[in-house]
């Protein structure tokens, strides 16, 4: 008899032991790993759920026991309204969109307010050793005197 | 005498939080407390029992128990009454999970882990059906979470309906047909077994699809997986999911996020060995009574091939669970659920 706690070994041995003579495929991804949205989804991901376009024939259904008339009958109505549904839904999708460049625009400027600073930061460790433990870093307040409005300035 | 009240976000035909609200309502009224069940949606296949959460009214002292697994216009306009509030969490599906497929779900799901402090702050008395549920409800804010388990009910395990077809060994997979639960594992896992182990193997999953659409994707990788002989049954009846205990040759389940998982206990009850993800509330369930396996579709074939055929293997898994389940007895949750209550009316 295999214990209970011995048959992850057990299985995992024999799963290596059959994978090599063939008897198991590679493990690979599974179907739904792709449809799985990390916690905070990507921009790219967002700006396609940004557009909002329902289709009557996927999205309505009844769950009555006979629920064949309804379902048609809900998408008739569904139809029949399409002209108010579109208008709807492209109003929606053109806040969504506004508000999805302007996510993208504040996104670019954090980066490029990030990228300054670690340019500033090694700048600034490059010149410390060079100068000596008494030399005043020039380079970081000369950077933060720059004006605002300058090209270096992603607030701009 | 004081009226118990319970609201709940959407009630169905199949599912823990529903089957839950039942069998508190049958409990509240042995003990002969009167009050009402109420549902934000009800599902039209649910005859009786709940009616629209905007019917309700209760008096003054009268409890109020949320039963909270999703977000609900109306369950977070409760919060605003004088009345003591008895929180029940069974835990909420990450959104993620649903973005794709269920938008309109995600969106309660998403809302409702955000309001979940809220709820958790409200609350007189704050009780957990796990300990993993119990640990969420903490970090949103409950000052004193009680771990009430779920109320199992052996005796609805009893009435027999038509067994499933066929004659292989059964792999049986209970539970809705949602994302988290990931039946797409499970075919792959199942499609490894019949390969390697056991080519008249059966799997059927029972269970109320998330939706037509979702039921479809699955049913597509039912094709594209390679595997025969499987059954997606949607939910059956009680006699008919009894059967298939009583026909099943082991329990599989591969989900992602479990709040609690019954379906441990019911197999446990009828002597089925579990093979499971050490995922979510699961292992504080099934304790040492379950397989537990990993990622790997093969490793999981190989642990549906040990439960099948390992003899002594089964035996003493059958009696792990037989331990589990003293452990859930209906008396002790009873009694837990009365000491809640009577914390909650002060």
């Amino acid at each position: 008899m295999t214990r209970p706690e011995d048959a992850l070994a057990h299985a995992r041995a024999e799963a290596a032991r059959k994978r090599a003579t063939g008897d198991y495929p590679k493990a690979g991804a599974a179907a739904l790993d792709g449809s799985i949205v990390s916690a905070r989804p990507s921009i790219e991901l967002l700006s396609d759920w940004a557009v909002i376009e329902g289709d009557p024939e996927l999205l309505l259904y009844s769950t009555r026991r006979a629920g064949a008339p309804v379902t048609a009958l809900k998408r008739m109505i569904a139809r029949l309204l399409r002209q108010y549904a579109v208008e709807v839904e492209a109003r929606q999708t053109r806040f969504n969109i506004a508000l999805l460049a302007n996510v993208q625009e504040l996104e670019r400027r954090i980066g490029a307010l990030e990228r300054a600073a670690q340019g500033r930061a090694a700048d600034s460790g490059r010149a410390g050793p060079a100068a000596g433990p008494s030399a005043t870093p020039a380079r970081p307040a000369a950077t933060r005197e720059e004006p605002r409005g300058s090209s270096a300035d992603p607030l701009a | 005498m004081t009226a118990i009240h319970q609201a709940v976000a959407g009630v169905g035909r199949y599912d823990a939080v529903s089957d839950q609200t039942r069998a508190w309502r049958r409990l509240l009224s042995t003990d002969g407390f009167a009050g009402g069940d109420y549902a934000a949606r009800i599902d039209p296949r649910v005859r009786a029992g709940f009616r629209p959460l905007g019917e309700l009214e209760p008096d003054d002292g009268d409890l109020i128990v949320i039963r909270y697994s999703a977000w609900s216009r109306g369950l977070t306009a409760l919060l605003g009454l004088p009345n003591p509030i008895l929180l029940v969490y069974h835990n909420i599906t990450p959104a993620e999970y649903l973005w794709n497929h269920n938008a309109g779900l995600g969106v309660q799901c998403a809302v409702g882990r955000i309001q979940l402090p809220m709820f958790a702050r409200r609350a007189r008395v704050a009780v957990a059906d796990s300990d993993f549920n119990a640990a969420e409800l903490r970090a949103a804010g409950a000052a004193d979470v009680r771990v009430v388990p779920i109320l199992f009910e052996p005796a609805r395990l009893v009435a027999r309906g038509r067994p499933p077809a066929g004659t292989g060994p059964l792999v049986l997979v209970v539970g809705r047909l949602v994302p988290n639960k990931r039946h797409d594992r499970v075919l792959d896992a199942f499609a490894a077994y019949q390969r390697a182990c056991a080519a008249d193997a059966r799997l059927l999953f029972a269970g109320e699809p998330l939706d037509p659409v979702y039921r479809r994707l699955v049913e597509g990788h039912v094709r594209s997986c390679g595997a025969r002989n499987v059954e997606v049954a949607g939910a059956l009846g009680q006699a008919e999911l009894n059967a298939a205990y009583a026909d099943a040759d082991v329990l599989l389940t591969l989900s992602e996020h479990e709040g609690f998982c019954i379906p441990l206990l019911e197999a446990f009850h009828f002597g089925v060995p579990v093979v499971a993800a050490p995922n979510g509330a699961m292992p504080g369930v099934a304790g040492d009574a379950a397989l537990w396996t990993d990622d790997d579709p093969a490793v999981t074939a190989e642990l549906l091939d040990l439960a099948v055929r390992d003899r002594e293997l089964r035996a003493e898994l059958a009696r792990r669970g037989r331990m589990r389940l003293e452990h859930f007895g209906a008396e002790a949750t009873a009694a837990a659920v009365r000491e809640a209550i009577a914390l909650a009316l002060g």
